[in-house]
């Protein structure tokens, strides 16, 4: 007997919020820190937190997150 | 629509309503300012004495990470996220919450610097700028 359509669509919506949710657990826990600069051009350059460029970016950085509150 | 001030820059009022705007359209938002090109803040969310030196900074690190003046600057850090976008001569400093979805977030800055760089009586430079801010 084929399953009823409302259950159909019922857990197709919910295998869908299940790999939703398991992708940004997977994104919060390998997501590390960084840093990005883009110049008019197109050029970007991201700045490791290693070097005195990018501790300078993450420094304030910090200061704008504070100053949000 | 924007009243650019006599000095080409937008008026304190608008960018008041450009930062109200950019709080109601993004949830992840914790705060930003706009900044006029002299560095200094046209307005912001809470008091705008506490983002001015932050949010110069945050440019000026920018530019010296780059070797030119920046476009834009996104930071992710564990306790959040900084943004910076500039246009025209005038730059919003945005913090977010960590993880926020950053392609939407800039989308939404760069749609509230255009419209606050475009107005009617805006000078040539200012209508270019806004063009060329990306959607």
């Amino acid at each position: 007997m084929p399953p009823k359509p409302h259950r159909v669509i019922i857990e197709r919506v919910s295998g869908y919020a299940d790999e939703a949710s398991a992708f940004l657990r997977r994104r919060r826990l390998t997501r590390r820190p960084f840093a990005r600069v883009y110049a008019p051009g197109g050029r970007s350059l991201a700045c490791a937190p290693e070097t005195e460029e990018g501790r300078e970016l993450f420094l304030a950085a910090s200061r704008v997150i504070d100053a949000a509150g | 629509m924007p009243d650019l001030s006599a000095n080409g820059r937008p008026s304190v009022a608008d960018a008041e309503v450009a930062v109200a705007r950019l709080e109601s359209m993004s949830t992840d938002l914790r705060g930003c300012a706009v900044l006029a090109a002299d560095g200094s803040v046209l307005a912001a969310t809470g008091d705008p004495e506490r983002w001015g030196e932050p949010a110069r900074e945050l440019l000026a690190a920018a530019d010296a990470a780059a070797g030119e003046p920046v476009s834009h600057a996104h930071v992710a850090t564990e306790d959040g996220e900084a943004f910076a976008v500039r246009a025209g001569g005038i730059a919003l400093i945005a913090a977010a919450a960590r993880f926020t979805l950053a392609s939407l977030l800039l989308s939404d800055i760069r749609a509230v610097l255009r419209d606050l760089l475009r107005a009617p009586g805006a000078a040539p430079a200012a209508r270019d700028a806004a063009a060329a801010v990306e959607a």
